[in-house]
């Protein structure tokens, strides 16, 4: 029974942690691309798992006219770089759009 | 031979190259499959590479494709995107057409798919 209700504890506790490191996340994603977007007139990130490492990103930014859809795509894997590299991103949806 | 002219040969070799984890047997990812499901919807003729035996296929292919995330699908030769670009192509008719464009009317008479070990 201790060992159970130990076990009950420290669940919540990694639970909690998760909720703090995920807002860390969709906060510096959504830095990252609207630093790398400042014409952007629409920059959304969604935590699609609540895990904090499956985002779905949309940007609807008048750079993307004209340009094809991988094109547009690099511009936004060219941005969050640094989180695809280091592991924040596990998984990442893109949706974009020209406003041009 | 290294990774990267394999990969650079399937790349080239096939009408239509996908990238992905796992195989179409067996497909180890969500967005693999998403890929997978949107092409086999369009008929399109695939050749399927497991990028999970070694890292390095992955590192090396994202270094030749400048993307750098799985699944990566080529239709002759040219990087058409990810599993959101080809479900989006194929949500406003661009797959099909891409496809007709690059493999001719009949590309569904040849969409047996293929597995690639590199």
């Amino acid at each position: 029974m201790r060992v159970y209700q130990f076990r009950h504890i420290r669940a919540g506790g990694q639970c909690s942690f998760g909720r703090y490191d995920r807002a860390v996340s969709v906060e510096r994603l959504q830095g990252l691309l609207e630093q790398g977007f400042p014409d952007a007139e629409h920059v959304e990130v969604v935590d699609r798992t609540g895990g904090g490492d499956h985002f779905h990103v949309t940007v609807a930014a008048p750079v993307f006219e004209g340009l094809s859809l991988v094109e547009q795509h690099k511009l936004v894997y060219d941005v969050l770089a640094e989180p695809l590299a280091d592991g924040t991103i596990h998984e990442l949806r893109i949706s974009t759009r020209g406003t041009g | 031979m290294s990774y990267s002219e394999k990969i650079r040969e399937v790349i080239e070799g096939s009408d239509v190259a996908l990238f992905m984890k796992g195989t179409p047997a067996f497909v180890m990812c969500g967005n693999s499959d998403r890929a997978l499901k949107a092409l086999r919807r369009a008929g399109a003729p695939v050749t399927a590479v497991d990028i999970l035996p070694d890292p390095a296929i992955r590192q090396q292919l994202s270094a030749l494709s400048g993307w750098p995330t799985i699944p990566q699908v080529f239709v002759k030769g040219e990087l058409i995107g990810g599993a959101d670009i080809v479900e989006e192509l194929e949500r406003t008719g661009e797959l099909e057409r891409t496809l007709t464009e690059k493999l001719g009317d009949a590309y569904r008479d040849g969409r047996a798919e293929r597995v690639v070990q590199l």
